[in-house]
């Protein structure tokens, strides 16, 4: 598989002379409540409050159970929120749409399309025309390393390669947000690395707003702007760490990089102290 | 050049077919019961049959009323099923109902049908109808209820439409499900078929065939036996062709991941 090539240096923004950024998302005292039988209710969100700057790629960290998904699925409009609203670009946010393209840990592919077909599905839903749709298509497959395979079937592909059509068939459609949900999660670690390598080279071209659900505290500050940690039992955020580190980040340089090391210790160290006043209580 | 384990795979069929028979005439030819004809003589009797206009006129009167039952019960118990299984408002409605008509045998019902609607076409239709529909209703149903969440999630973020959902995919998603259901139900509708016509005789397949066993043409029974069970297979493997074309992409053949990242 050929490499992602890296985006000429001139186009990069350094993170610390980047223009005032608006907010995108804003996430307003949401609570999410699940009721799991009659006398007893599960609070998987509790109180959050949080905005994402466009232009930034922001993860949610916490241990599972934290609620961290479903507050992403609250922002792409798959689960309504108890209380409080989430925004996009001001507007509530009611429903699922265009504008926020989601990339599931289960791939979610339609079995029944090949990769092709599955990266042209959402540009010929909003109407672009079969043969641009398809250049389009073939351009982005191709991105995400998998030319040759455009007419394999989702079933004949293993796990990363099945993520890199699912990342090409939401970018496909242009969402001005992408949502994250830990899509590295069900890959092994030598799969996990170089899609975190070509999703930060993929993203440095462009810098669409991302946010990146996770429980990987070396993939969080690796490809992150801003970490959001959240704790379990209630949901709610703990911290939120900005990673102030250079970009373009490059994994053989960044792992050496002590600034690097420090934020993966402490992140490491919150969240073993919140473990143990777990116990203590 | 074929090998001797796909040439062996491929005369099973043919082999065990002719075993039957062997066994059947052997069997018979023991017994020597007036009621048990040889093999040969039925297969001998089955010329007669398909030679007959007459006889021809009653199969495919048969095989057209089988049509219809199967077409319109697999154009409406699919919709059904899908609904089922995407709401649980409609699967709640629904499911009971289902679930007192499942174990009644269709034929049971035919008097009554009889009753308000005649012994012609549109009961034993009718029939076959209700025959085909609960396993395409059962099986769409299965299958759109475990159509993935994120899958149709995908679709909502693409701006998909709940309707175009159900139709763009839950319904190719639940194909393979689906299809597993007709194949039952097409069985099925071959057997309603034979048995409606054994209660309100006046056309059709089963019509010759107890109406032979009334006179005593022993072999003429047998030879509708083995017409209508070699229909069966010939519907089934056709059935089988479309539908291994339609779901090529579940297949298993297309079950090793290719290794690569």
């Amino acid at each position: 598989m050929t490499a992602v090539p890296a985006r000429s240096s001139e186009r990069v923004r350094p993170v610390t002379s980047r223009e005032p950024a608006s907010a995108i998302i804003e996430i307003d005292r949401v609570s999410q409540v699940f009721q799991t039988s009659a006398r007893k209710d599960h609070i998987a969100l509790s109180d959050i409050s949080l905005t994402i700057e466009e232009g930034a790629f922001v993860s949610i960290l916490g241990p599972s159970g934290c609620g961290k998904s479903t507050l992403l699925y609250i922002v792409g409009g798959f689960v309504s929120p108890t209380s409080g609203a989430a925004r996009m670009k001001g507007q509530a946010i009611t429903g699922p749409g265009p504008d926020r393209g989601p990339v599931f840990q289960e791939f979610a592919l339609f079995p029944w399309k090949t990769v092709l077909g599955n990266v042209m599905y959402g540009p010929r839903q909003q109407g672009v025309r079969s043969t641009e749709a398809e250049a389009q298509s073939r351009a982005l497959i191709e991105m995400v390393g998998l030319k040759g395979y455009e007419n394999f079937y989702p079933k004949e592909l293993s796990g990363g390669m099945k993520q890199r059509v699912a990342l090409a068939r939401t970018l496909a459609y242009h969402p001005e947000v992408l949502l994250m949900d830990e899509p590295f999660g069900a890959l092994d670690a030598h799969t996990r690395t170089r899609l975190q390598n070509d999703l930060l080279n993929i993203w440095e071209r462009d810098r669409k707003t991302v946010l990146f659900v996770t429980h990987s505290v070396d993939e969080a500050v690796f490809l992150s702007d801003k970490v959001v940690m959240m704790s379990k039992s209630p949901g709610r955020i703990r911290e939120v760490i900005d990673i102030d580190l250079p970009r373009p980040r490059r994994r053989s340089e960044l792992l050496l990089d002590p600034r690097y090391q420090k934020y993966v210790v402490d992140i490491e160290r919150m969240f073993d102290e919140s473990d143990e006043a777990g116990f203590a209580l | 050049m074929m090998s001797t384990a796909a040439l062996t795979r491929r005369a099973a069929p043919v082999l065990a077919c002719l075993g039957l028979l062997a066994a059947w005439q052997v069997a018979s030819l023991a017994l020597k019961n007036d009621s048990f004809p040889t093999a040969i003589e039925a297969i001998r009797a089955i010329p007669d049959i398909l030679g007959d206009k007459e006889s021809l006129i009653n199969i495919l009167a048969s095989l057209r009323r089988m049509a219809l039952g199967f077409g319109a019960a697999v154009l409406i118990s699919i919709p059904l099923g899908l609904l089922m299984g995407r709401s649980r408002s409609v699967a709640a409605f629904f499911n009971p109902l289902l679930m007192v008509i499942y174990p009644v045998p269709k034929a049971a019902l035919m008097p009554i049908i009889m009753l308000w609607l005649g012994v012609g076409d549109i009961t034993k239709t009718l029939v076959i109808f209700l025959g085909v529909s609960l396993p395409v209703i059962y099986h769409s149903f299965e299958g759109a209820k475990a159509v993935e969440e994120k899958m149709l999630w995908s679709g909502a973020a693409m701006g998909l439409s709940p309707a175009q959902r159900l139709v763009r995919i839950v319904l190719p998603a639940a194909l393979p499900e689906i299809l597993t259901g007709c194949r039952t139900g097409l069985v099925l509708a071959l057997i309603t078929m034979i048995t409606s016509e054994m209660i309100a005789r006046q056309s059709g397949a089963g019509n010759i065939l107890f109406n032979a066993l009334d006179m005593g043409q022993y072999d003429t029974v047998f030879a509708m036996i083995i017409i209508v069970g070699a229909m069966g297979i010939c519907f089934d493997a056709i059935f089988e062709k479309v539908r291994a074309r339609l779901v090529r992409w579940s297949e298993p053949q297309f079950d090793l991941p290719l290794s690569f990242s």
